[in-house]
């Protein structure tokens, strides 16, 4: 080059070099901010088909379906981190759903998509029939599985209220895990017991089994929730037990002394008893972001 | 330069490889028919598809072709003849390196307006519910060649320093999947999950990430199946990206390569 | 102006496993434009070492060189020179005639001037039929002919030539050689390698002899072939018929002074004279001149 002619080559090297870098470092953090705060929904990105994955990731399948999952963590991790930050964005609960659905389909028996789609969707988007029938497909496969019945089992007495389907898995989980709660829960539902404890003691085993950071925060804040309104419930029923009616409002309940203070909700809402005297809380159990989902089919 | 930047061109035309990858280019008038498959939405699935079956083309064209043409001027010994012509080091390169880009580019456009024939065609039996975006489409095919181009340049610097085919076209399949992954591990480094690795491999990841080529800012797939609107600085930043880490590795290639010993 | 300058250039190559090896000790070497300089050496003594360093492929180990004033290394000496690498390989999926032109035109040579002295040379050099053909298709004598074709192209002022004439049939080396005379007589220096050294003698005016990268002996050709005359062969004729017999040259003048006293016909005088073979054989071997 011309330069060469009247500069010595490492001098017009040390000096390009130099500019360079300082243009990189100039470059590189406002880059990487911009990376960063690129909207989730576009890094969750767009999923070929299952059925045309499952052609093209020829042995690779379970690897192809773990970057699946990966994705969904990687997304929801970054989301529910977001939440604290109180950037509120609607979750694509929808897209979360077909990438989850992707991945059993390349590797059925990946655990984690059984268990996120159990932790998450099912009680932000309340499509319990479609977890259950993800859930069933998993059992197909991991017949050693004591969690999916479980699960499973759960489901159907929490949200569906369909008890012999829940007794059934209920026992099937206990007959895997020869672990007698399960058998025990399995009665509850077969003579159709308090709700609020079977979810907490559902909620207390998934925690204690969570290792994701963000899935364990999740379950911890709904189990939170679960907890004031046992104790609310608890409260009523002393309440109702010593005076022979029924009360009025959990601030009744606090003037008479047989709750400490107004449980305050960790989704932000408040409690209240509705007319059968049941606890209900304004925020349904869910964050205030719900409020704007995209209603799934 | 404009001369090596010629022959560059002239060889690749000319290569073997490069008809047989042109082969894989017969599956994009496909697309149409493999598109009815999605029930809801053909025209982003063709989108998509064409999209991937180029960005593949390209990542071939750009390994095999990118990859060896440097070695193989000096595995074949054509250095000798032709370094010894009154063409600095710094220019040969130049040239070699430009002409790939060229083509890569040439390529992309021309993959690119079939493409867009092969989208009007299935966008006009089956309309989208969103019109497709046209200029989202383009700029989705010049970054994913930006994306390539950047890659042959890492090749080109990998080259200069390798004795073997080995390092150039394994090493640029690497830094393909190292460009890829790169901002989904830093994500997942930065999050709560991340927490638990210990201090010292979260500050070695992250001092990488700065450093390791990041691809996921070229990817606007996105941007052109679903019509999501593009940013105007994130493009800036991307194209100012592309030419300052380009600009880098070729620097850093020309040195190498002026101090190789033809032996 | 001398067109090549070599002053005390030296080369190590380090290898695999930090072998070392000094293929080139400390060579000095001038050659002056519109001369024929040949190279001569066994395998392995230098000599393409010294040719790539002159055309900056490797860098030297210390020392210097110019060619036509010019320090190596550089694209302007490189202007300069036409170079004949060995065992030459050029780009193979092009013609000869696209490869010519394409080193034609990175020594800038305006298009015009360019199409003449392509089709001149590839004439010359028995290429003309061949020169559409892409060079994967040619022989190996034919890439040498295209090695040849592509120094001339540009008519520089010096040519770098390592072994010109290897792979060409005796027809292409004789061509080969009236071309370097032709060169010689437009003024042009030539610098060849080779290992043949009866190319040596029928062409060069100087010859430098380098064996495991020294540099033995630099000689006129005309010089070592006058210097070369060690005996002389004789005829002689007495009554028991003919007979040979061989004087060494410094007793030549006592021995012919004996045959006459002896009354011995003399019919026929040779003079022995060592060959260039000869001589580069000593050289080689180390036995003294
Ligand atoms: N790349 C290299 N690495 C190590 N040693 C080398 C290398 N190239 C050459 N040599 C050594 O340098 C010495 C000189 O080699 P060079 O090629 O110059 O010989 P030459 O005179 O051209 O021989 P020939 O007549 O066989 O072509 C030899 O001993 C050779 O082994
Ligand atoms: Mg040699």
């Amino acid at each position: 080059m011309a330069a060469n002619r009247s500069l010595p080559r490492p001098i017009v090297w040390s000096v390009s070099a130099g500019i360079l870098v300082a243009c990189y470092l100039a470059l590189i953090f406002p880059f990487a901010r911009y990376l960063h705060q690129k909207p989730v929904q576009e890094k969750l990105g767009v999923v070929p088909k299952a059925e045309f994955l499952q052609l093209v990731s020829a042995d690779q399948k379970q690897l192809v379906a773990e970057g699946l999952t990966l994705k969904v963590l990687l997304y929801f991790g970054t989301l529910a981190e977001k939440r604290n930050n109180e950037l509120q964005l609607p979750p694509d609960y929808q897209a979360m759903s077909r990438l989850l659905h992707a991945a059993v389909k390349l590797d059925p028996y990946n655990m984690d998509d059984y268990y996120f789609a159990q932790s998450i969707l099912v009680w932000d988007v309340k499509q319990i029939k479609i977890a259950n029938a993800l859930l069933e497909y998993g059992m197909k496969y991991r017949t050693w599985d004591f969690y999916l019945p479980f699960f499973a089992g759960f489901n159907y007495g929490y949200f569906l209220k369909d008890y012999p389907k829940a007794a059934s898995n209920y026992m099937r989980a206990a007959e895997l895990s020869k672990n007698p709660l399960f058998a025990t829960l399995a009665g509850r539902y077969l003579n159709d017991a308090g709700q609020s404890d079977l979810a907490i003691a559902y909620l207390n085993t998934m925690v204690l089994s969570a290792t994701n950071p963000s899935i364990k925060k999740t379950l911890q804040v709904r189990l939170e929730a679960l907890k004031k309104a046992r104790s609310i419930e608890v409260a009523a029923a002393a309440y109702a037990k010593a005076t022979g009616i029924p009360a009025e409002s959990v601030e009744e309940l606090v003037r008479q002394g047989y709750l400490p203070e107004v449980p305050r909700d960790p989704y932000g809402g408040k409690f209240y008893l509705d007319p059968d005297g049941k606890v209900k809380t304004t925020s349904n159990y869910a964050s205030p972001v719900k409020k704007t989902k995209s209603a799934p089919q | 330069m404009f001369e090596v930047f010629r022959i560059t061109l002239k060889g690749i035309f000319r290569d073997r490889v490069f008809h047989g990858i042109l082969v894989a280019a017969v599956l994009l008038p496909l697309v149409p028919s493999v598109s009815q498959l999605s029930m809801r939405q053909v025209t982003e699935l063709s989108i998509t598809l064409s999209l991937s079956l180029i960005s593949f083309i390209l990542l071939l064209l750009s390994v095999f072709l990118g990859g060896t043409s440097l070695w193989k001027d000096i595995d074949r010994r054509y250095t000798f003849s032709v370094l010894s012509l009154p063409i600095s080091r710094t220019r040969f390169l130049l040239g070699r390196f430009l002409g790939l880009a060229a083509f890569l580019l040439l390529a992309a456009l021309v993959l690119g307006v079939v493409a867009c024939v092969v989208v009007s065609i299935t966008a006009g039996n089956y309309p989208p519910d969103r019109p497709v975006v046209w200029g989202n489409v383009f700029a989705a095919i010049v970054f994913d060649a930006l994306k390539y181009i950047l890659l042959v340049a890492a090749a080109v610097a990998l080259s200069t320093v390798s004795t073997s085919f080995f390092l150039p076209v394994f090493g640029t399949i690497a830094t393909m999947l190292v460009g890829s992954a790169s901002q989904q591990v830093y994500e997942y480094v930065q999050s709560p999950a991340g927490e638990k690795l210990t201090p010292l491999l979260r500050q070695c990841a992250n001092a990488l990430y700065y450093v390791l080529p990041n691809f996921s800012a070229f990817d606007l797939k996105v941007n052109a199946i679903y019509g999501v609107p593009l940013s105007g600085q994130g493009t800036l930043l991307t194209v100012l990206y592309f030419a300052v880490y380009v600009a880098m590795l070729l620097l850093v290639a020309t040195v190498l390569f002026s101090r190789r010993e033809m032996k | 102006m001398n067109a090549i300058e070599i002053a005390g250039l030296s080369k190590t190559y380090t290898g695999k496993k930090w072998t070392r090896v000094d293929a080139l000790k400390n060579l000095s070497l001038e050659v002056a434009q519109g001369e024929i300089f040949g190279f001569l050496g066994p395998n392995g003594a230098g000599k393409s070492t010294t040719i790539k360093t002159l055309l900056g492929l490797i860098r030297p180990s210390s020392g210097s060189a110019r060619l036509m004033g010019e320090d190596i290394g550089t694209a302007a000496a490189r202007k300069h020179v036409g170079y004949l690498p060995e065992n030459p390989a050029f780009y193979d999926y092009l013609n000869a005639e696209e490869y010519l032109l394409f080193v034609g035109r990175s020594f800038g040579m305006p298009e015009g001037l360019l199409g003449q002295r392509c089709a001149e040379v590839l004439q010359r050099l028995q290429l003309w039929d061949a020169r559409k053909r892409p060079m994967r298709s040619y022989s190996k004598g034919m890439v040498q002919r295209v090695g040849i074709a592509q120094v001339l192209i540009h008519d520089p002022e010096v040519y770098i030539l390592d072994e010109p004439m290897s792979g060409l049939d005796p027809v292409g080396r004789a061509l080969v050689k009236e071309i370097m005379t032709e060169l010689k007589q437009r003024g042009k220096c030539v610098f060849f390698s080779t290992h043949i050294v009866s190319d040596v003698e029928s062409v060069c005016d100087r010859v430098g002899i380098i064996t495991k990268g020294e540099l033995r002996s630099v000689e006129r050709v005309e010089a070592v072939l006058e210097r070369g005359v060690v005996g002389y062969q004789l005829t002689l004729k007495d009554r028991e018929g003919s007979r040979e017999l061989y004087v060494p040259r410094e007793q030549l003048t006592t021995t012919v002074g004996e045959l006459a006293v002896q009354g011995v016909e003399i019919t026929l005088l040779e003079p022995r004279r060592k060959s260039l073979e000869d001589f580069f054989l000593e050289i080689v071997t180390g036995t003294a001149v």
